[in-house]
């Protein structure tokens, strides 16, 4: 899905989050949003995600707007830093979750629900688990959890938060291939927030350097690095 | 002997002789020895003695009666008390500290006064007693006093328990609950109220164990009528003032059989809980 | 797997779109009023009423009767009693609060969590039982107990007895509070002192005492509270002897079964008030302490 951000601004209370910032989003790209802490990146997901509505301007998918479109209809799959699992359910009861949520005239028979979440745990390679409870899990086998979580309700798009922030370094290079394979299986449009400039630069297609709440550069990782087009961006890509 | 029994491990923290010892010396003067000394007397006075006691139906009647109201008035704490608990945690309004604190007064209000309020209160004189009498009710002196006396004093028990879980809850295991697509109403019956449950169990075992036992603000309001409205604590009393010693024990035995049963329920439930979600 | 049918959203914006955004954790406002409008309601008639008939019945016949009532010799003496059973078992509580707290987060030692359960027994022992097994331990129908009276130091229908019962039913709250604050301390303080090269009392007094300060204060109100108004196990150990071992609830007991409902509610309001005091000293101490006294709340 081709995602529009169109003059998008926020703020809270006196602090600016975002000045306005315009981007579009080519279906199927794997984005970054990278930059410091306080740079908007995260605000700027939560906005596509529907968590925050924003003070101006608009989102729009597929040439619709979607700025009014309430979270739940927005069918955002959105991995959480903390990946937000929920502790009292299963594996497999998480996964099925959002297909479960369903109002009744859409929602899949328990059949097909198996079926899909079998499926999921085959594709995020933990077929075995299903039986878990979060906290008998890995970092890593949570993160993959919460990824297979949000994919399941058929998304039209994958939002990530620091998806591989709570990681030591060893299982996050292992993930970030992991996240790439499963954005090139499904073709979804990928939106991940980061601070690691390494990370962006290897797995993204499309780099958005951020900083104090506005848009710095865009570009592929090879231009940015190449080019780095102010100050800004040539120091924190050099760190 | 008693310090052998809990040794310590080898530690340069100083005081664990004194400690251990003002500890054990006290625990066995107020708790260990009065209990042991209960249950010597129905060891005394025989299993079939006190089978032959509690097996009338006078104790029967007052057992269940305690146990019947007390159960009731547990779950009526169990769901106005997480109500409560999430109102305070989750809302601002004008007084909220206030109401915060207001929480705690049947803790803090001793039952006699609880007691002799209520009766006046809900007694056919009474504001809400006249109010129920115009309509042909009467609450006090009848098993529905009883209830409102028990509601009372078990009220804050799981407030308090559920509150700091409330507190605790990551806001983003909601907002997941919402980009999975769930409604409002989707994620409190399916992902809040399970994360709450065991803390409110909790609470509710404290309300009802607290409510098996209770005397002082019960037994204004209750009118005491054999058979009808007269609640097990009592009995106790009334044998105790009749001098049947072993009859008071045999009563008191399986009153501290069930809080027993109670405590072993409670320490279930958190083992139970902190096994599945890592946490009380 | 992605090919679904459903690929518009479930409802349209149209139909779904709220007026105004909101967080996704919030409530509507109506859902929220309503839920306070439950809450305070039920909290006025289920606790505020009660207490409002306490003080309005104490004064049915105007203040001067009330204070008048309280100033008669059997209402004096019942203050004056309850005060020392109060003056008696809050300190030999909170001292075994402090050496059970210290013996527990401080050492490893099997059968801790047992210790625990006997500790917190008395919370759900109910107070007629309490006092049961302490009569029947000190009674004068007991060994024990009759050479006790024998010696001319009775226990049962006697202060003793009435300090015991205050005791059992307060045994916990001290040693409760302190516990789960000392426990997120930790010992490095302590340990970090002896190192240092100070006494063992010196520690507790320069570093720990400090530190668990407010919980003790609090757990010290709840357990005066308690204290001064236990009926149930009082009741059963004190005989009720009028002017000797009737405590403040127990007169109100008295006066209330006599119809003498003026003195019975102004004794009652005594009470009440200092309930009330009780728990605004527990709600300062919670808000100007709040990070120390965290830990009390999460048990």
């Amino acid at each position: 899905m081709h995602i529009e951000i169109d003059e998008i601004a926020k703020t809270f209370g006196a602090t600016t989050a975002l000045h306005p910032v315009s981007l579009p989003i080519p279906s199927g790209a794997l984005v970054a949003l990278l930059g410091p802490s306080g740079s908007g990146k995260t605000t700027l997901l939560r906005i596509l995600g529907g968590l925050e509505f924003p003070t101006s301007g608009r989102v729009l998918f597929d040439g619709q707007d979607a700025t009014g479109l309430s979270v739940q209809d927005r069918r955002a799959g959105f991995v959480f830093q903390s990946y937000a699992l929920f502790k009292h359910m299963t594996v497999f009861e998480n996964i099925a979750y959002g297909l479960r949520a369903r109002p009744r005239r859409s929602r899949p028979p328990e059949a097909e629900i198996e079926r899909r979440v079998t499926k999921l745990l085959e594709l995020i390679q933990l077929p075995q688990i299903a039986g878990r409870f979060p906290n008998q899990l890995s970092g890593g086998q949570r993160q993959r959890v919460a990824l297979a979580r949000a994919l399941a309700i058929e998304p039209r798009m994958l939002l990530l938060d620091e998806p591989f922030g709570a990681l030591d370094a060893r299982v996050r290079k292992e993930l970030r291939h992991g996240l790439r394979e499963i954005h090139d299986t499904t073709g979804l449009t990928t939106v991940f927030v980061t601070h690691d400039q390494d990370e962006a630069m290897e797995l993204a297609d499309l780099v958005v350097v951020m900083s104090m709440g506005k848009i710095e550069q865009v570009g592929r990782p090879q231009d940015i690095r190449a080019r780095p087009a102010t100050p800004f961006v040539r120091e924190f890509i050099a760190a | 002997m008693a310090l052998a029994m809990f040794r310590a491990q080898k530690s340069p923290m100083p005081g664990f002789g004194l400690g251990m010892g003002i500890t054990l010396t006290m625990l066995s003067l107020i708790v260990i020895l009065p209990v042991g000394a209960l249950l010597a007397q129905g060891a005394s006075y025989g299993p079939a003695g006190v089978w032959s006691t509690v097996n009338t139906p006078r104790v029967w009647a007052a057992l269940y009666l305690s146990f019947r109201l007390a159960f009731i008035a547990a779950v009526f704490n169990l769901i106005f008390g997480t109500l409560l608990a999430w109102v305070l945690a989750r809302y601002e309004f004008p007084g909220r500290r206030m109401v915060d604190a207001v929480v705690d007064l049947p803790f803090a209000l001793p039952t006699a006064v609880a007691g002799i309020a209520l009766t006046a209160l809900y007694a056919p004189n009474g504001v809400f007693g006249g109010l129920a009498k115009s309509m042909g009710q009467k609450i006090a002196y009848t098993e529905w006093g009883i209830l409102i006396a028990l509601i009372f004093v078990g009220l804050p028990f799981v407030t308090r328990t559920v509150q700091p879980v409330i507190a605790e809850i990551e806001k983003e295991v909601e907002e997941a609950s919402a980009t999975l697509g769930a409604g409002r109403y989707y994620t409190l019956r399916r992902v809040i109220l399970p994360m709450l449950l065991p803390a409110a169990l909790t609470g509710f075992a404290l309300s009802l164990a607290r409510a098996v036992g209770e005397y002082g603000s019960v037994i204004f309001i209750a009118g005491n009528l054999p058979m009808k409205t007269e609640i097990a604590p009592l009995l106790i009393v009334i044998k105790l003032e009749e001098f049947d010693y072993d009859g008071a024990a045999a009563i008191g035995i399986a009153m501290l059989l069930i809080s027993f049963t109670m405590l072993l329920v409670i320490n279930l439930i958190q083992i139970w809980s902190r096994r599945r979600i890592g946490h009380v | 797997m992605y090919d679904s049918t459903l690929n518009e959203p479930l409802l349209s914006p149209a139909e779904h779109a709220a007026p105004k955004w909101r967080p996704v954790t919030d409530e509507s406002p109506l859902t929220k009023l309503v839920l306070i409008a439950i809450a305070l309601g039920g909290l006025a008639v289920l606790v505020l009423a009660p207490l409002a008939v306490v003080f309005a019945e104490a004064l049915a016949k105007g203040a001067a009767a009330a204070v008048t009532s309280l100033t008669k010799p059997e209402a004096w003496s019942a203050i004056k009693l309850t005060l020392i059973v109060a003056a008696v078992s809050v300190p030999v509580n909170a001292v075994f609060g402090i050496a059970a707290a210290w013996t527990i987060t401080k050492f490893d030692f099997r059968g801790k969590a047992f210790l625990i359960t006997l500790i917190d027994l008395p919370f759900s022992v109910s107070p007629v039982v309490a006092g049961l097994a302490l009569v029947l331990l000190f009674g004068a129908n007991s060994v024990l107990g009759g050479w006790l009276v024998a010696s001319g130091f009775p226990i049962v229908f006697a202060l003793p007895g009435i300090v015991l019962a205050s005791v059992f039913v307060t045994f916990p709250f001290v040693a409760r509070e302190l516990i789960p604050v000392m426990i997120e301390q930790g010992r490095t303080e302590e340990e970090a002192a002896l190192t240092l090269g100070a006494s063992g009392w010196r520690v507790f007094l320069t570093v720990t005492l400090p530190n668990i300060k407010w919980a003790l204060l609090y757990g010290v109100l709840l357990c005066n509270a308690r204290a001064m108004g236990e009926f149930g196990a009082v009741a059963v150990v004190s005989g009720k002897i009028r002017g000797q071992t009737a405590t403040m609830p127990i007169t109100i007991e008295m006066l209330y079964n006599e119809y003498l409902s003026v003195a019975a509610f102004s004794l009652a309001a005594l009470l009440a008030a200092l309930a009330l005091l009780t728990l605004a000293l527990k709600t300062m101490l919670e808000w100007r302490h709040a990070d120390q006294l965290a830990a009390t709340r999460r048990h």
